[in-house]
C-alpha cells in the first residue's frame, strides 16, 4: 500500500469537517460552545493509542461502521464535561445515572452519524453503523478491542481534539479504519505516483524513531543516573496551522536545531519547567538545590539536548548511509506553541501539511518529562524514505571500533 | 601530563571535560569553536586537542583538517554526541587519531586518551 | 476594583464579556463587547483592527507575509490577505476604514535559521504595516520583533490590545 500527501490532505480534511458537524450537533443540542481544535492521523503502534488518555475518568460511545470504509470510531469525553452535557439537554439528568448514560448513548448516536455521514458523501457510497456501545472508564478502556487477526502493529488513528470555549476540558473522536479497506480508498483518492509513500516504509521509520527515541532516553540515563524510559512514538500528519497545537501553551525549556540532509528539518527537545530544573540538577556535579532555572540549569540543558538530538537523528544516517548534519543547539524557554511557531512557518513555505514525529519518555523516579519533536521537509523525507532499505532498519547504531 | 586544548560549544561539557582531566593533565585552553581551536592549537601547540564535532563558525573536522595539515603529528580526540558512521568516517579522513562518543563515562575518556597520548 | 488578567476595569460587568478564541490561520470579527484572544505568536503576526465609532473589532493571527508566495486558499493564513480580508469583514459589519485603527504583535525573529535575507517575522510585520497602508489605516501601536513568543487578547469595547509574554510583565497597546 501506497499513500500520498494529497490523499492524506484530504483525509484529515474530511475527518476535521466530519468533527465540525459533529460538534455542530453537540452544540446545536446543548447550547454549548465547542471547537474542533486539531485533527490529525497518526500511524502509531496499536497498543499505544490509548496512552493520551490514560490518567482519567471517561465516558462515552463506540461504534463499528463498514462499507466502503470499515473500522471503529469512538467519541470520549472526560466525566465532568459529560455531566455538564446531561445537564444541559435534560436539567439535573447527571444525578440519575441511567437517564445519563442514555443522553450520552443518544447524543454520540447523532454526532457520529454526522460524522460518517461526511465520510460516505465524499466516497459517494453509504456507510452503515452500528448502535451506540456506552463505555467508561479510564483510557484503555474507552477504546475498541483491536481486531483478532491483527497482522500489524501499527495503526492509522484519525484523531480530533475538540476544545469547550470558556473551559480547559477537551473531548475526542477516534476513528480506526481497517487496514485493507481504507488502502483501497486511498489508493482511489490519490494523486499521482510520484508522491507516493509506501506505508511499510513509513513503519520502518517509525520503528527507527522508536530506535532513536530510546537511545536519548539511554544517553538521559547516562548523564543523569536516572533511570528514563522511552514511551510513545508516532508520527503524524496535519495541516501546517496545526502544528505548532501539538505542543501546549505551557512553557517549556529546551533545545531546537535545523538539521540538513536526507532527511532534513527542524528537531526540538522539550522539557517542562520542573523537569527541566529536575533534570539540570541531576546533571550538575554539585547540588544547586535551586528552584529556580538559573544558567547553570540551561546550559546543561543545553548540551543534554544537543545528546539527545544526536542519539535520535544518528539512526537515521546509519541506516540511510548518509549523514545528517545539525546545527548547534539553541536554548528556548518560551510556551510551547510559540516555539513551534517560527520553525512550522519556515516549513509552511514549501508546503500545506507536514509530517509530526512525536516521542515521549518519562520516568518514575521523580517528576520529569520530556517531549522529542521533529518536523521535516516533506520533500527530503520523501527522498529519505525513496533510499530507505527495508532490511536496514536495524542498523541505527554505528560501530567505532571497526573505524579508529 | 600533556598539555590539553579543549574545543567545545557548551560550557556544561567544557567544564565536566575540565574536571576529568584536571587531575592528571594540564589544560592549556578551553576554546568554543573550530575557528579559536586552530588558533589556539597555532600558539600553544599542546600535546592533545580534545574536539568537539558541531560547532558554530567552524566544525570540529574542517578544524581537525587543518591542525593536521599544519601539523601531521598533532593529536586530536573528537569528543562529540555525533554517532553517525560517515561522520565517523569524515573523523578519519581529517586525521583525528581517536572518537569518544557523549554521553561518555570517566574511564572511557581516560583510555582513549591514554591510547593517544601514552603517560 | 477587580483584576482581569492584567489589567484593571474599574467597575465589574454584569455579565463577562464573550471570549472568542483565534487560532492559527484564522481570523475572528465582533460587533459586541467580546474579548477576541489569540495564543503562541511567534513568527506569526497578530494583526487587531478596532473602528471605535461602530464599535466593531477583529483579530488575525497571519503565519506567513503573502499568499502571492504560496498556492494556498486560506486568506487567514498569510498577513497580506488576511489584513484585506478583516478588513473586508469589518465593513460588513458597518465598519468604516476611515475609522479604523491597527496595532501590530508579534513578528518575533525567535528559531530563524535563514542565513541569508530577512526572517519569517521580520517579512510578516513589514508584510502588515504594507497592508495596512494600502487601506491607510494607521498603526496606532506596535510590539513586534525580539526573540520570545505572544500572546494576545483584544478587548473589543475600547480596542486595548494586551500583549501577554512568558518571560515579561504584559504590556497594554
Amino acid at each position: 500500500m501506497k499513500v500520498d500527501v494529497k490523499s492524506l490532505g484530504t483525509f484529515n480534511r474530511l475527518a476535521h469537517e466530519g468533527a465540525e458537524q459533529a460538534t455542530a450537533s453537540l452544540c446545536q443540542m446543548t447550547g454549548l460552545d465547542a471547537v474542533v481544535d486539531v485533527t490529525k492521523i497518526t500511524l502509531v503502534n496499536r497498543a499505544d493509542v490509548g496512552d493520551q488518555l490514560s490518567d482519567g475518568d471517561y465516558v462515552g460511545v463506540q461504534f463499528e461502521f463498514d462499507g466502503e470504509l470499515a473500522g471503529d470510531t469512538v467519541l470520549v469525553f472526560d466525566r465532568s464535561g459529560s455531566e455538564t452535557i446531561v445537564d444541559s439537554l435534560v436539567p439535573g439528568g447527571a444525578e440519575d445515572d441511567a437517564m445519563a448514560r442514555s443522553s450520552v448513548e443518544e447524543i454520540g448516536n447523532i454526532m457520529m452519524s454526522g460524522f460518517i455521514d461526511g465520510w460516505a458523501d465524499f466516497l459517494e457510497t453509504t456507510i452503515e453503523h452500528s448502535p451506540p456501545t456506552y463505555v467508561e472508564g479510564d483510557g484503555a478502556a474507552m477504546l475498541p478491542e483491536p481486531p483478532n487477526d491483527e497482522e500489524r502493529d501499527q495503526v492509522f488513528v484519525f484523531k480530533s481534539e475538540i476544545e469547550w470555549i470558556g473551559e480547559s476540558v477537551s473531548f475526542y473522536i477516534y476513528m480506526f479504519p481497517e487496514y485493507d479497506p481504507l488502502a483501497d480508498v486511498m489508493a482511489r483518492t490519490g494523486g499521482t505516483e510520484d508522491d507516493a509513500i509506501p506505508i511499510d516504509k513509513l513503519e520502518v521509520f517509525n520503528e527507527m524513531t522508536k530506535d532513536g527515541t530510546q537511545q536519548a532516553a539511554a544517553n538521559v540515563e547516562m548523564m543523569t543516573g536516572i533511570e528514563t524510559e522511552a514511551e510513545v512514538t508516532r508520527l503524524s500528519f496535519a495541516p501546517i496551522e496545526d502544528v505548532p497545537k501539538q505542543v501546549g501553551t505551557d512553557t517549556y525549556v529546551g533545545t531546537v536545531v535545523e538539521f540538513t540532509g536526507i532527511p532534513s528539518g527542524f528537531l526540538l527537545v522539550l522539557f517542562d519547567e520542573a523537569s527541566a530544573v529536575h533534570i539540570a540538577e541531576a546533571m550538575m556535579p554539585v547540588e544547586m538545590d535551586e528552584d529556580e532555572l538559573t544558567d547553570q540549569h540551561k546550559s546543561a540543558i543545553e548540551e543534554l539536548g544537543n545528546i539527545m538530538t544526536s542519539g535520535f537523528v544518528d539512526g537515521w544516517a546509519n541506516v540511510l548511509q548518509t549523514s545528517v548534519e545539525h546545527t548547534p543547539p539553541r536554548l528556548v524557554h518560551d510556551m510551547g506553541q510559540a516555539i513551534v511557531d517560527p520553525l512550522a512557518a519556515q516549513v509552511g513555505q514549501h508546503q500545506e501539511h507536514a509530517f509530526i514525529i512525536d516521542s515521549e519518555m518519562r520516568t518514575d523516579d521523580i517528576e520529569f518529562g520530556a517531549e522529542i519533536h521533529a518536523l521535516p521537509n516533506e520533500k527530503e523525507l520523501r527522498q529519505a524514505l525513496d533510499e530507505l532499505l527495508v532490511e536496514r532498519a536495524d542498523e541505527t547504531q554505528a560501530d567505532v571500533e571497526k573505524i579508529f | 601530563m600533556s598539555d590539553v586544548l579543549i574545543a567545545d560549544d557548551s560550557e556544561f561539557m567544557r567544564n565536566l571535560l575540565r574536571e576529568i582531566l584536571e587531575e592528571d593533565h594540564n589544560i592549556v585552553g578551553e576554546v568554543e569553536n573550530g575557528v579559536e581551536a586552530v588558533e589556539t592549537y597555532k600558539e600553544q601547540h599542546p600535546d592533545l586537542v580534545m574536539m568537539d564535532i558541531v560547532m558554530p563558525i567552524r566544525d570540529g573536522i574542517e578544524a581537525t583538517d587543518e591542525i593536521k595539515n599544519s601539523n601531521p603529528d598533532a593529536n586530536v580526540i573528537m569528543c562529540t554526541s555525533v554517532g553517525q558512521e560517515e561522520k565517523m568516517k569524515e573523523a578519519v579522513r581529517a586525521g583525528a587519531d581517536g572518537y569518544i562518543t557523549k554521553p561518555f563515562q570517566k574511564p572511557s575518556v581516560m583510555e582513549a586518551i591514554e591510547d593517544v597520548v601514552p603517560s | 476594583m477587580k483584576v482581569y488578567d492584567g489589567t484593571t476595569a474599574d467597575s465589574e460587568p454584569a455579565t463577562p464579556p464573550e471570549r472568542v478564541k483565534v487560532g492559527i490561520a484564522e481570523s475572528k470579527v465582533t460587533d459586541g463587547d467580546a474579548v477576541l484572544t489569540t495564543s503562541g505568536l511567534g513568527s506569526c503576526l497578530g494583526v487587531a483592527v478596532y473602528d471605535g465609532s461602530a464599535a466593531v473589532a477583529g483579530l488575525v493571527h497571519a503565519m506567513l507575509p503573502s499568499i502571492d508566495e504560496m498556492e494556498g486558499t486560506n486568506e487567514a493564513k498569510f498577513a497580506d490577505s488576511g489584513i484585506r480580508h478583516l478588513v473586508a469583514e469589518l465593513e460588513k459589519r458597518g465598519g468604516d476604514r476611515e475609522h479604523m485603527e491597527a496595532k501590530l504583535a508579534g513578528g518575533s525573529d525567535m528559531l530563524d535559521f535563514s542565513e541569508n535575507g530577512s526572517g519569517i517575522g521580520v517579512r510578516n510585520v513589514e508584510m502588515g504595516r504594507r497592508t495596512l497602508a494600502e487601506f491607510d489605516i494607521p498603526v496606532v501601536g506596535e510590539d513586534v520583533g525580539g526573540d520570545h513568543g505572544r500572546s494576545l487578547r483584544l478587548e473589543s469595547a475600547n480596542g486595548d490590545l494586551i500583549v501577554k509574554s512568558a518571560n515579561r510583565d504584559p504590556i497594554t497597546l
